[in-house]
């Protein structure tokens, strides 16, 4: 099977460098089961749905000539999708930190009900899988529910944790 | 024999390893068992669903806890 790739960390951005990296031309990537996503959704015109349970298969589906940006439910998902497609040579790929409750939380398009402002405590990393939600550290320290302009972040998955 | 188990710590990841320990022990094989929990190390493997068991930098098993009998054959060989 597979020989151990030293990957480097993985870059992660706050909701609003999401928005400016998608106003740019990146590609947004969901990775959240298909029931999530029709609960809660990124309502922006151009988006990929990929479940992280169909990342494997599917992968060659995504551009490689293109900026691609990971997004699921709070960040561990994203994150590991993330690494996954630097494994497979992915160049320009970053994970949404803080996932759609973040995007939702700072006013940006969703489809769906309102959603409250505060993370979940934790998120699988992958459905039916072991694992807590090892991308908590280095949280978006946001202190109010989307007021105030927001700054941006943009950080490494393990560097110590600065955010917006 | 240098056995790497990749997993964030769960339930199967503590059984992956207790199950590598005694079948090891049984058979009076010596190993070097490590955990290797850190997501971009894992990554670092191409697995992605974990218990992950690595063998002398080999992958040999991803997704759930092994059996008895591989492990049985894994330190057979």
């Amino acid at each position: 099977m597979n020989a151990r790739v030293d990957l480097p960390p993985a870059r992660e951005v706050c909701s609003t460098t999401t928005r400016r990296l998608i106003a740019d031309g990146a590609l947004l990537v969901d990775v959240r089961e298909r029931a999530e996503i029709d609960r809660l959704a990124f309502d922006l015109s151009d988006l990929v749905i990929m479940p992280l349970s169909e990342l494997e298969l599917r992968v060659a589906e995504l551009p490689r000539d293109r900026a691609l940006v990971l997004a699921c439910q709070s960040g561990p998902r994203s994150l590991k999708a993330t690494y996954f497609l630097m494994r497979q040579g992915y160049e320009h790929v970053a994970s949404l930190e803080g996932g759609i409750f973040k995007w939702a939380s700072k006013g940006f398009p969703i489809k769906g009900p309102p959603v409250a402002t505060t993370t979940p405590a934790a998120e699988a990393v992958s459905a039916g899988e072991c694992g807590s939600d090892s991308g908590a550290s280095g949280k978006c320290g946001s202190s109010g529910a989307g007021t105030g302009a927001s700054a941006c972040c943009e950080t490494a998955a393990t560097a110590s944790g600065k955010c917006c | 024999m240098d056995i790497k188990v990749l997993g964030t710590g769960c339930a199967n990841c503590k059984s992956t390893i207790a199950l590598i320990e005694q079948v090891a022990k049984a058979k009076g094989v010596p190993v070097t068992l490590t955990k290797v929990e850190e997501l971009r190390d894992i990554m670092g493997y191409g697995v992605m669903s974990t218990p992950g068991v690595v063998i002398d930098g080999k992958v040999v098993h991803a997704g759930g806890v092994p059996n008895r009998d591989k492990i049985e054959h894994w330190l057979s060989a």
